[in-house]
């Protein structure tokens, strides 16, 4: 019994499901409420009755809770087999059983043709027509068990959806105008949501934050945790001075609440552009890239931190790096450098900075276009599981 | 990927082979938790065998750490492979679970 019929049922006053039979013989509808008594009698079944096709249509269009129509195929104004091909139009959440002659092949294969369920003949055997109502029933309930369960999928489906275009849209697009350096980042999601942020904060006195981050694990736990993280991290960066402070304070909030034991590690820097001097705190994300105008490039010693989320207390340490003129500081998730190719093989760093060699001096947006284009092509058609992240800090030439 | 338990004594030793990411950590959990089971005063992971390990592999020895702490169970892993190793490095991982260059230091550490 579906859902809705079992509602019915409670009721009292309407049957599980309700059977049109379509017939132009008069004494027929006696019959059927004499021989399914029982089940009239038990709320199983209910009846309507129509002489022909035209009737039945008014029927079926006036009440859209008919479950089955039992039809003859001979009949004035409106033959059975004519009947069959309008129902569609009227009502597509029914099953059709046809009654023909017995032996008559051709209509019993044209009714099938055109979408009939079941047939029997005539004369009707009710113990086999009570059979073919009951199996028809059951097919119905698991047709309509199976279009609950597909919307079910697509709601679902669409709520992905708008949680990717959530996380998409709380990345920053539009990068703040600085004197002496620019920003850019992009963020390319491995699955519907996925756990990698960045952002860009202005600062007081013409300063900039930069955060690039990775969370554990991967998927609507990572995405919901990546939220939380990257909110907290706003608020500290505003409000607090230094990156040390602003990494401790975000460590002890997200482990206020933390059985699953999820973490992110971050990197945030502070960037002063009229000192070129980049202050920065590490929670136990690998380190940012600096490139050099000449194409030369290290990566940042890092201060010994620790993953966000792991440990209440943990002290951040801080650390600084003058940067030059034409400077590039790359800041990335192990997506990039840990992509894989069709053969298995890692992108890796050296690639990463063989990109830069020569002294190209790609502006802030081409350097991180670049790279992500770089690891597309490397990548091919190979499936990539982590979400691939890039920010660049683009120090002004001389 | 696979994890073997042996016990030690008091001391339980489990090790862990092939690959852990995202598409199979869950499994990896079970598999831990499992052979770790209830009456032990220690644990060592033996991740000699271990190939790779991402964010999500982190997390769940990140999550039977601290199960463990909360019960007085030390915790220590051992025979991390260089890419392993620096994946507990760079992380930070490596400042709060003890790391032992091989199973038998590890061993005789727990067993004290």
């Amino acid at each position: 019994m579906s859902d809705g019929a079992s509602a019915r049922a409670a009721r009292g006053d309407v049957p599980d499901y309700r059977i049109l039979v379509v017939d132009d013989e008069p004494d027929l509808e006696r019959l059927v409420r004499q021989r399914m008594r029982r089940h009239i009698r038990r709320g199983e079944y209910g009846f309507e009755f129509a002489a022909n096709g035209v009737e039945a249509l008014e029927v079926l269009a006036r009440d859209p809770d008919i479950d089955i129509v039992l039809s003859d195929i001979n009949m004035p104004k409106m033959d059975g087999l004519t009947l069959l091909q309008q129902i569609p139009d009227v009502n597509s959440d029914l099953r059709s059983v046809i009654v023909s002659a017995y032996g008559d092949m051709e209509n019993i294969r044209t009714a099938m043709n055109r979408g009939a369920f079941d047939f029997v003949t005539k004369p009707i055997d009710f113990t086999d027509l009570e059979v073919t109502i009951e199996r028809t029933l059951r097919h119905l309930d698991e047709w309509r068990a199976a279009l609950a369960s597909r919307d079910k999928l697509v709601a679902l489906q669409n709520e992905l959806d708008v949680a990717t275009k959530i996380q998409q849209s709380i990345l920053p697009d539009a990068f703040p105008r600085l004197d002496g350096c620019e920003v850019y980042g992009c963020m390319q999601a491995a699955r519907n949501v996925g756990g990698d942020f960045f952002d860009v904060i202005k600062l007081e006195r013409g300063r900039v934050g930069l955060a690039v981050a990775d969370v554990s694990d991967k998927g609507v736990p990572a995405a919901l945790f990546m939220m939380s993280s990257r909110t907290l991290l706003k608020g500290a960066a505003v409000g607090a001075g230094s990156p040390s402070a602003v990494l401790s304070e975000v460590n002890d909030l997200l482990n206020e609440t933390n059985e699953a034991a999820m973490f992110v590690t971050v990197f945030y820097g502070v960037y002063d552009p009229s000192s070129r001097v980049l202050t920065f705190a590490n929670g136990g994300h690998n380190p940012p890239l600096v490139v050099h105008a000449d194409g030369s490039s290290e990566e940042l010693e890092l201060t010994g931190g620790l993953a966000l989320g792991a440990v209440s207390g943990f002290p951040y340490g801080q650390a600084s790096v003058a940067l030059h003129p034409g400077d590039l500081v790359v800041f990335f998730t192990d997506g990039v450098t840990e992509a894989i190719n069709a053969s298995n093989e890692e992108f890796g760093l050296a690639a990463l900075r063989a990109l830069f060699r020569g002294g190209r001096r790609p502006s802030a947006r081409e350097a991180a276009e670049t790279i992500l284009q770089a690891v597309r092509d490397f990548a091919g058609e190979a499936p990539q599981f982590d979400d691939l992240t890039c920010m660049t800090l683009r120090v002004a030439d001389e | 990927m696979n994890v073997q338990a042996e016990h030690h004594d008091e001391v339980l030793l489990a090790k862990v082979e092939g690959r852990v990411d995202s598409s199979n950590s869950q499994d990896f959990e079970r598999q831990l938790q499992g052979a770790i089971g209830e009456d032990v005063k220690a644990v060592v992971i033996d991740l000699g065998q271990l190939a790779y390990i991402s964010s999500a592999g982190l997390r769940v020895v990140l999550l039977v750490a601290k199960t463990l702490g909360q019960r007085n169970v030390s915790i220590s892993l051992c025979a991390l492979s260089d890419p392993v190793q620096s994946v507990f490095e760079i992380s930070g991982f490596n400042r709060i679970i003890q790391i032992y260059d091989t199973q038998a230091d590890a061993l005789a550490a727990a067993g004290k």
